[in-house]
């Protein structure tokens, strides 16, 4: 089933983006390949680690590994709305309703037998421990290998040792499985890969900081954390290229003038993955999310003859898997940079790990004089949204601002 | 007085903080103190880490000299982000332990546990003294040993009090000194009652359950605590096999990493294996049936519940799993439910 759907997906934008070739379409042509990924997942021919969110995707790619991490499943469920059987079904197995949704819908889709089966697993320890209890019950339930990242808190150099060694450990691991070493070219191709979307990705943030913005309130949604699913390849570099045309496309025809833009935002952490209309809300009220926390690069240039070192730099150097200060830090830095006016933290519900930095986060809106607005809401499983509820939330606070 | 290091994880080597010249002081979410910490953090959060929180916003912790965390959950990460802020002038050190337990992890902790030992001696102006940690792990290791005796009597049979009693021993060793909790240990070996029949055998097993009134509310309800495995009942006093290493750090980490684990930590050559472990402590301890307990919102424990579950059943061993929020009253809540089970399990 879930492969005639990304079939059909695949079908369909390239059919609509063949009637306009020369059109730059950033967007179908991300979700062409998100698609593309999809259908790899669920062919049955390719060699599939299911991972943690923050899984080197570039390394395993060069490895020939067709990976992804399981919240991208989870949100894909809540998005297509057909999340609810999957919610039951792990609540009827004894997961916990106030458990992160993410992790609950892929269960559920574990237990129904409706993800891939993996021919391993790929844990991380960051940015949470739910989610790596999550990769061990997919290893416990298909009855897979399980190698796990630890990604230490402590920006140090035992600690990028360790991490790096750690990397060098799974290359062995995943060469067992496939019976073929790491081959260093491929690696090199890859990390180039990831270099140029790099470049290319802090020239999209750039673009974006630019008053009035040329994004609009869903061009960017999520893209950090998904992006990477594809940076180690020559398709994320264009992915990435044509984001970046298309924001000089808006700023160069004024299209970025002509939307209102009397407020401007930043989401903190993911954004809702059901169908809810907050970003049309937005549009009316004149309000743009112009930044998400989770876009932006924050690591080095990767290095072809020190792989794995560069790689557990960056791996550490995501602010979700260092202390609450820096992500703090962060925060305040893309508040300058963007100039926003306030802040939106959906605190997901059964998310220890953001929605635990709640009040902190908070304060350090507070300290740099940005109002934010903390809704109570589960991004993921619709059947508790109290939807009037936060619409009335949304509209004070936008009136607030203005 | 002396000088107390607080502490808040099972993952804590009491022995480094002794050999440093300090007394352990483990805060438990034992307080009255007004619920504040949700401010700071999300009330949906581990109620273990909010009560933590709240008692230092309420200064309802003795004078400390300065705090372990331990980045073992998000919760216990949060919490040390938290305590930045309350308390911005505490010296604070977050140890990063690892969630696998391979050759490199055991070699990350024991460089964690030598920099945490570094650091305590620092902080109490005491020169570093590897013999000094080494002594106070033999002290340990017999506290340990102590534990396991009175445990291995308790799988036999059952002596009313008996469970309340070992409690306090290791609370002492948690909040007092390793010494202290020592001549509890040997006085404790003899029972004041002698052995009784008719409680239904129970082992329990969760995160935290640290209140020695709590067990003896488990025999009113015709509970005989068989063995048990908390962060805060005899998992916290790991033993450490000195030999394991000479690297004493190194034989720290190996030993806190390989036994009895929280459900954080994980095998990865045996994944789910925590079931299997409940499962052979339950039939070793001669018990019955077994009763999880757990607090909400707590990520590690609550995901393996449903292994757990299966694993029981399929060795038709009955499991009752309840959840709570540290407070008598939650425990109290569970009554009811609690003697049902002990009826069903026929004694």
């Amino acid at each position: 089933m879930m492969y005639d759907h990304f079939e059909n997906a695949v079908k369909g934008i390239t059919d609509k983006l063949n009637q306009d070739p020369e059109g730059i379409n950033a967007k179908k042509k991300y979700v062409l390949e998100l698609s593309k990924l999809g259908k790899k997942l669920y062919s049955e021919d390719e060699t599939i680690a299911w991972c943690g969110v923050t899984a080197p995707f570039d390394l395993l790619g060069a490895m020939g590994i067709t990976s992804c991490f399981v919240e991208f499943v989870g949100a894909m469920l809540s998005s297509t709305q057909t999340a609810g059987g999957f919610f039951e079904e792990a609540e009827d197995s004894g997961f916990a309703t106030d458990s992160c949704a993410y992790h609950r819908a892929v269960m559920g889709a574990v237990l129904k037998n409706a993800m891939p089966k993996p021919d391993f697993i790929i844990g991380t320890s960051s940015p949470c421990t739910a989610g790596l209890a999550v990769m061990e019950n997919f290893a416990h339930q298909y009855k897979k290998d399980f190698f796990i990242l630890n990604v230490p808190q402590n920006y140090t150099q035992d600690a990028i040792k360790y991490l790096a060694a750690q990397l060098e450990d799974m290359t062995l691991f995943v060469s067992d499985h496939t019976k073929r070493p790491l081959s260093k070219e491929k690696l090199g191709i890859a990390l180039e890969n990831f270099n140029a979307s790099s470049t290319l990705l802090k020239e999209i943030y750039d673009l974006a900081k630019t008053k009035p913005s040329p994004v609009d309130n869903n061009l960017l949604k999520d893209f950090s954390t998904v992006i990477t699913l594809m940076m180690g390849t020559q398709q994320g570099v264009d992915i990435c290229q044509a984001f970046k045309n298309e924001l000089n496309h808006r700023i160069e025809t004024g299209q970025h003038t002509s939307s209102k833009e009397k407020t401007r935002l930043m989401w903190i952490q993911n954004r809702i993955q059901y169908p809810f209309p907050i970003n049309e809300m937005l549009d009316d009220l004149g309000a743009k999310i112009v930044v998400d926390e989770l876009n932006d690069v924050t690591w080095e240039p990767m290095d072809p003859d020190n792989p794995f070192e560069s790689i557990a730099k960056r791996m550490i150097s995501i602010p979700f898997s260092m202390d609450t200060t820096e992500r703090i830090k962060h925060i305040q830095t893309l508040a300058g940079e963007y100039r926003i006016d306030g802040a939106i933290n959906p605190c997901h519900w059964g998310c220890r790990q953001g929605t635990g930095t709640r009040g902190l986060i908070s304060k350090g809106f507070k300290d740099i004089n940005v109002p934010v607005l903390n809704l109570e809401i589960d991004c993921v499983d619709s059947r508790n949204l109290a939807r009037g509820q936060i619409e009335t939330r949304v509209e004070a606070f936008l009136e607030m601002l203005s | 007085m002396n000088k107390k290091i607080g502490f808040t994880c099972a993952y804590t080597p009491v022995p480094l903080i002794e050999a440093a010249g300090f007394s352990p002081f483990r805060i438990f979410p034992d307080s009255k103190a007004p619920d504040q910490a949700g401010h700071l953090l999300h009330d949906n959060l581990c109620p273990h880490v909010k009560k933590v929180l709240d008692r230092a916003l309420a200064d309802d912790l003795p004078e400390l000299d300065g705090l372990i965390f331990i980045n073992s959950c998000d919760s216990m990460r949060r919490l040390a982000d938290a305590w930045h802020e309350a308390k911005p002038d505490d010296p604070i050190i977050l140890v990063d332990l690892p969630s696998g337990t391979n050759s490199l992890s055991l070699d990350f902790l024991s460089k964690e546990y030598e920099r945490l030992a570094k650091t305590l001696f620092r902080w109490n102006n005491e020169p570093f003294s590897i013999k000094k940690i080494k002594d106070k792990i033999d002290n340990w290791n017999l506290v340990a040993a102590s534990v396991k005796k009175i445990e291995k009597k308790m799988s036999r049979d059952y002596f009313p009090g008996y469970a309340s009693g070992l409690q306090q021993i290791i609370n002492t060793a948690a909040t007092e000194s390793t010494d202290k909790a020592l001549a509890m240990a040997q006085k404790e070996l003899q029972p004041e009652e002698p052995a009784k029949a008719g409680l239904a055998p129970v082992f329990l097993f969760g995160n935290l359950l640290f209140d020695p009134k709590v067990f003896d509310l488990f025999e009113e309800w015709n509970v005989h605590v068989t063995a048990s495995d908390f962060c805060t009942t005899s998992r916290f006093i790991t033993p450490v096999d000195t030999t394991a290493d000479d690297n004493i750090f190194r034989a720290l980490a190996s030993s806190y990493m390989e036994q009895t684990p929280c459900a954080r930590t994980m095998d990865t050559a045996k994944p789910g294996d925590i079931a299997q472990k409940i499962v052979q402590r339950a039939k070793k301890s001669n018990a019955r049936g077994v009763i999880g307990f757990t607090l909400k919102f707590c990520d590690p424990y609550l995901a393996r519940i449903p292994m757990i579950r299966q694993a029981l059943q399929k060795e038709s061993i009955p499991f009752l799993m309840l959840e709570g929020d540290c407070t008598m009253g939650s425990m109290g809540q569970q009554q009811t439910r609690i003697e049902a089970f002990t009826e069903m399990l026929g004694v």
